[in-house]
């Protein structure tokens, strides 16, 4: 009895480990899909709107879902915050807080990282041109992201399962 | 509280200057911060450099040397972390930050086609503190009115920079559209609407649209706007009967202001010039002046932490004119004053004060709603 009930939980997480990083591979392309609104939106604030950049990144936070709306928002705080950090240590260390919360993987953070260190430190037509190359290194990393996405979440799902049968099998 | 500008400075600097002596900061006028080079402040009309620890020292070599880091940290926060918004401010030379305090930027400027189209590299910062003296246009007010209109002669306020001319136009601003006269024979006459061209969100000091100064209660701002366009705007929009403008000095904005006083409104502006033959030497004001325009004249001259006023009506700026023949050139601040140097036994001059004789030619009245009988009197429209 005490064994099945053993087997059953073994499965039971197995399953959910492979459903959880199958759903990390799904997450990923939507998130940066999200991102790249996100950098269209700032293009409007910045190139016509002109608006100052701890308001356009609040505007930017409260259209985003979730963990990436905390990475704007808190981005937006430490610059309100009057602690005379620059624009590029207030980007860092909010993308460092909320990375891990996030699907994405490295290549979407450098782009972030590369963005943040020109962000409001030129004029506007620059300005414009960083935030299209960010947003060409995040449709590249979109597309690999769909392709992971298409290999590996089935795999991931099938896999989670058939290791824990594994497991409970060598168990027996 | 500690004051606004101080959250501007990258934080090593703000802890020195949080750490100055009371009665430095409480006259604290100008910190000039420049790339590895001494940390300067200005104060009660004297300058200083300022230590490692905040202590004032006249001794540029013991100073505290703000580096490039910090001069990128304040130019980010100076523009509130937004260059690109600030591009404009930037072709000009200053922004103007939360609290109306004006910051000049010296640096290497990019230019396009013969024009300086921003500054590349700020290395030198200015940033001048700007003050409400509330009360402080009530020795001068007095002797610009004009009875018979119930209102302020065109006036212009003059002196070189740094003497308080913005300071005494905000209070004049304040007092106009509250009707703080400070005269027994305006005691009845109220508020008159103001308008103010705030083109460098100095007067002002407008944050979103909102002035944060006290300018009264009958007084609309236009943020910055172009004085010369913000000016026509003003008359069409807001029908103001003063209008109140800071630093003019470009044809365009004669050609307003010479609109405006065919529109029956009153100007109240400023000008950098040291003294009244300094007005007749620039063009634009020259013209102005000799055309007759303007209804009185206030020199501003400063001595420590002393501002003085003089008042000239049109005429008498003329007479003083023609009798002050050859001019010495503008002097620094600290030099003793004009009328020590020079002829000390100026007519009238030695009290501080030339009494304004009446105004300087009749103009239409104003139209008030405290003023029924003032219209009747001259001849009545309703």
């Amino acid at each position: 009895m005490l064994k099945l009930v053993g087997a059953a939980l073994v499965l039971f997480a197995g399953t959910m480990l492979g459903f959880l990083q199958a759903a990390r591979f799904a997450e990923r392309p939507r998130q940066i899909r999200h991102l790249l609104h996100a950098l269209q939106r700032m293009e409007t604030e910045i190139g016509y709107g002109q608006t100052p950049l701890p308001d356009a990144l609040e505007r930017i936070s409260a259209l985003m879902p979730p963990p990436l709306a905390g990475l704007f928002a808190g981005t937006a705080a430490r610059l309100r915050s009057g602690s005379g950090l620059t624009v590029r240590e207030c980007w860092e260390s909010s993308l460092q807080e909320g990375w891990p919360a996030t699907a994405m993987r490295a290549g979407e953070k450098d782009a972030l990282m590369r963005l943040g260190a020109s962000l409001g430190g030129s004029g506007r037509e620059d300005q414009l041109k960083h935030m299209r190359l960010a947003a060409l290194q995040l449709q590249a990393e979109e597309a690999a992201a769909r392709e992971d996405q298409e290999r590996y979440e089935k795999l991931c799902r099938n896999l989670g399962v058939l290791g824990a049968a594994l497991v409970v099998i060598l168990m027996v | 509280m500690p004051p606004n500008w101080l959250e501007l400075m990258p934080s090593a600097v703000r802890a020195i200057l949080a750490s100055l002596p009371e009665s430095v900061a409480g006259t604290l006028e100008e910190i000039r911060i420049r790339e590895n080079r001494p940390l300067e402040i200005g104060y009660g009309g004297r300058y200083g450099f300022v230590g490692p620890g905040g202590e004032v020292t006249g001794d540029h070599r013991s100073a505290y040397k703000p580096d490039r880091e910090q001069c990128r940290a304040l130019l980010e926060r100076v523009t509130n972390h937004s260059l690109y918004a600030v591009e404009e401010e930037l072709r000009r030379g200053y922004v103007t930050v939360a609290g109306g305090h004006r910051i000049g930027l010296a640096g290497r400027t990019a230019v396009e086609a013969g024009a300086v189209r921003h500054i590349r590299d700020v290395a030198g910062f200015n940033i001048r503190i700007a003050r409400a003296r509330v009360g402080c246009a009530a020795a001068v007010l007095p002797r610009l009115l004009d009875p018979a209109a119930r209102t302020i002669k065109h006036t212009l306020i003059v002196s070189p920079p740094q003497h308080g001319k913005t300071t005494l136009l905000r209070d004049m601003a304040r007092a106009i559209s509250s009707g703080e006269w400070q005269h027994p024979q305006a005691a009845g006459w109220g508020g008159r609407k103001v308008g103010i061209v705030d083109e460098r969100s100095e007067i002002a000091a407008c944050e979103r649209g909102v002035p944060t100064f006290d300018l009264g209660p009958r007084t609309d701002v236009l943020d910055a706007c172009p004085k010369a366009e913000g000016i026509m705007m003003l008359i069409r929009s807001m029908s103001p009967e003063v209008v109140v403008v800071d630093e003019i000095g470009r044809s365009e904005d004669a050609y307003a202001l010479r609109e405006a006083l065919h529109a029956g409104v009153r100007v109240l502006a400023t000008a950098h010039a040291s003294d009244l033959r300094d007005v007749f030497m620039r063009p634009v004001l020259s013209e102005l002046a000799r055309e007759g325009v303007f209804g009185a004249y206030v020199l501003l001259a400063r001595s420590g932490d002393k501002v003085a006023h003089r008042v000239y009506s049109g005429r008498e700026a003329e007479e003083e004119l023609r009798r002050s023949g050859s001019r010495s050139g503008a002097s620094p601040r600290d030099a003793p004053p004009e009328a020590e140097r020079a002829d000390a036994g100026h007519a009238g001059a030695s009290g501080g004060w030339i009494r304004a004789a009446g105004p300087a030619r009749p103009r239409p009245s104003i139209r008030s709603p405290a003023g029924a009988e003032a219209a009747g009197r001259e001849g009545g429209y309703a």
